[in-house]
């Protein structure tokens, strides 16, 4: 299972040869969307606590993801997308909670915010643009930095978002408060179907020009230059493009937790999410998915194993705190032995098809 | 007011001097081997943790063991991760330490809990002294002094040794330093132990500050740290003990002289300040031009 992602798909478009090319990123798609479904549908066996785990690693695969359309594609670092994940979030809140119950718990909110009020779905909806909208206001400074610069600038984003979000009681609670109240109203099978949503439409994203263009420039940036590819408006669409999806991520983070505070919204959360993306392997949509719910799936096994079960006459148990100790040597493990992540930076392409070199294209070397 | 002036001022240049070392300390690794070591706030927190357990048993054994603790804590890493990842690109180094700091904080959490271990340590630094009509706090003097005699000494041994120039010579250039002979394994080993002198001395101070400790001591300082070392540039040893200083006066001033309303946000500025100051110079405040794009 070998295919550079993405870039050289594009070239090849006749003969049954170039159907499969075709597919083949189809077939990527399809299977990983077939494994959300199949993890999701582990729910029904494994009892309500699982169920609570599985809807927040489906939030977080929706994070991951779009942490994966803008670090994938850009291969620039960026610990800033929490902070489009807490504006979608504080979005979602102050749009679902009763106007009366946001009178009496966010006093000091500008007036025009006590009676805007919007269902659901609308809300979350409305947190993606405000991510998207975050996104594109700064982009125009953050995209211009490459690497650590990028890294640190993208850092201090989050830090200016979170501590605003903090202290602004104007548009939230008071500092050290959360706002609560926010309706029950997501379950499992919607939050679903919002990640298939997401996985879907990073993929579609992946064919379009401005991805390809940055995909051309991450692989070398001085020849994407000379070829007239104006790298930092490409970063900008797709910087903005990713925020709308972490905007969503955050109000359907709102929905699920259904208390949101600025310290949940934070460097933990960015570390997580980034851990999960690395783990998978950045380069590829196949890694963002498969190392969210690989990353999830030791969590619940952790959490079960630390709980106890029995396995024939033995009851075999980890100490409590072993489980964020296992999965901190998993992440360690895999940068040292395997930097690349579990999916080497591929996606999925169809299993039974022979290998073979494109004409003009390097042999792909078998992982 | 003067007095609140000069009051002000010494507790920024000792807030200044603190995040100076810990950018320093990072500053050091990274010239030699393009690692932003996000971990050296683990190291930190396992120096302060040594000293709150040690002090009973007296300064003299306390502040010793802590900065061996530190020194043992930075070679580990190095032996044990870093060593193994010579390949990888900054980017990767630094999610690495990102990983190796949240494991090592799991770790201490699962040994000591996650509440805060306390101890006296150094009590009678925590006084405020009057002088002259000003007050000022015993421990903002000794961080200067501290910080002041570390950088002389850190001075002395990288121009005057020869190991100092090596490692010097390393730092602005690594590829070139091999090529003419300088030891690499030696040089990478001895800027992890020097950083971990360093995180010794800021664990000292915030350890007597707080006189508490938990397993995520160290992190805020390292983060500070680390966005000082970038905006003064981390490419240069100088670079980041500047950037690290700026932040640190700028963050306590701010704190000082805003508006009780507004210091809220303190650090939300210093953050905007830190992505005009990367906007305009990417390199970082010290280095001239665009600097050495080494990746």
């Amino acid at each position: 299972m070998s295919e550079p992602v993405g870039v050289v798909n594009a070239s090849v478009t006749s003969s049954p040869r170039g159907l499969w090319c075709r597919l083949g990123p189809l077939w990527s798609l399809v299977s990983l969307l077939a494994i959300v479904y199949v993890v999701t549908l582990m729910n029904s066996f494994l009892g309500d606590s699982v169920q609570v785990q599985l809807q927040y690693a489906l939030v977080n695969l929706i994070i991951v993801v779009a942490l994966q359309i803008f670090i994938g594609t850009s291969g620039v670092l960026s610990f800033g997308h929490v902070a489009f994940v807490a504006v979608g979030a504080w979005t979602v809140g102050l749009l679902t909670i009763d106007p009366e119950l946001k009178r009496n718990l966010l006093p000091d909110l500008f007036p025009f915010l006590f009676d805007l009020n919007a269902p659901w779905l609308v809300a979350v909806v409305i947190g993606g643009v405000v991510g998207g909208l975050l996104a594109l206001v700064v982009s125009p400074v953050l995209m211009r930095l490459n690497g650590l610069q990028a890294g640190i600038a993208t850092f201090a984003l989050l830090g200016v978002v979170n501590q605003v979000l903090t202290y602004w009681s104007s548009v939230g609670p008071r500092s050290g408060q959360s706002m609560v109240g926010i309706p029950d109203v997501l379950n499992l099978q919607t939050t679903m179907l919002f990640a298939m949503a997401a996985i879907v439409a990073a993929w579609l994203f992946q064919r379009t020009r401005p991805s390809r263009l940055l995909r051309a420039a991450r692989e070398d940036g001085i020849a994407a230059a000379s070829s007239g590819i104006n790298v930092v408006s490409q970063r900008i669409i797709v910087f903005a493009v990713s925020g709308i999806v972490a905007g969503v991520a955050g109000g359907l983070f709102a929905l699920t937790n259904r208390v949101v505070q600025s310290s949940q919204l934070n460097i933990e959360l960015t570390f997580v999410t980034l851990a999960m993306l690395v783990l998978g392997g950045m380069l590829s949509l196949s890694g963002a998915v498969i190392g969210t719910l690989v990353f999830s799936l030791v969590d619940v096994l952790l959490v079960r194993l630390q709980n106890g079960v029995e396995i024939g006459a033995y009851v075999v148990s980890v100490p409590q705190g072993a489980r964020a100790i296992i999965l901190g040597l998993i992440l360690v493990g895999m940068l040292l032995f395997r930097p690349s992540g579990i999916t080497g930076g591929r996606e999925f392409v169809w299993p039974l098809r022979r290998e073979r070199p494109l004409p003009g294209m390097p042999p792909t070397n078998e992982s | 007011m003067t007095g609140q002036l000069i009051q002000s001022l010494v507790d920024a240049l000792s807030a200044g001097a603190t995040l100076g070392l810990a950018a320093l300390s990072i500053g050091l690794v990274f010239g030699v081997i393009r690692l932003a070591n996000f971990a050296q706030a683990e190291i930190i927190t396992a120096s302060a943790y040594c000293l709150i357990f040690t002090w009973e048993l007296g300064w003299f054994i306390a502040v010793p063991l802590s900065i061996l603790v530190a020194v043992a804590m930075s070679l580990l890493m190095e032996f044990t991760v870093f060593s193994r990842m010579r390949s990888a690109n900054p980017a990767t180094l630094l999610i690495a330490s990102f990983g190796l700091s949240f494991l090592l904080q799991r770790v201490y959490e699962l040994m000591f809990s996650n509440n805060v271990r306390t101890a006296p340590v150094a009590s009678g630094l925590a006084q405020t002294v009057e002088f002259a009509g000003v007050r000022i706090q015993l421990l903002s003097v000794a961080t200067i002094v501290i910080a002041g005699l570390l950088l002389l000494g850190l001075h002395l041994f990288l121009t005057r040794t020869s190991m100092g120039l090596q490692l010097k010579a390393a730092a602005a250039d690594f590829r070139t330093a091999r090529l003419i002979g300088i030891p690499a394994g030696r040089v990478i080993a001895l800027s992890f132990a020097l950083s971990g002198i360093l995180a010794a001395a800021v664990a000292f101070v915030l350890t007597v500050q707080s006189g508490a400790v938990g397993p995520t001591f160290g992190v805020q300082i390292t983060i500070l740290a680390l966005v000082g070392a970038v905006i003064g540039g981390i490419d240069k040893i100088s670079g980041s003990l500047a950037g690290g200083f700026l932040v640190g006066f700028v963050t306590s001033m701010l704190a000082t002289w805003l508006p009780q309303e507004m210091s809220n946000f303190k650090d939300a500025y210093v953050f905007v300040l830190v992505i005009g100051v990367l906007l305009f110079r990417p390199s970082g405040l010290l280095i001239k031009g665009r600097g050495v794009a080494r990746t």
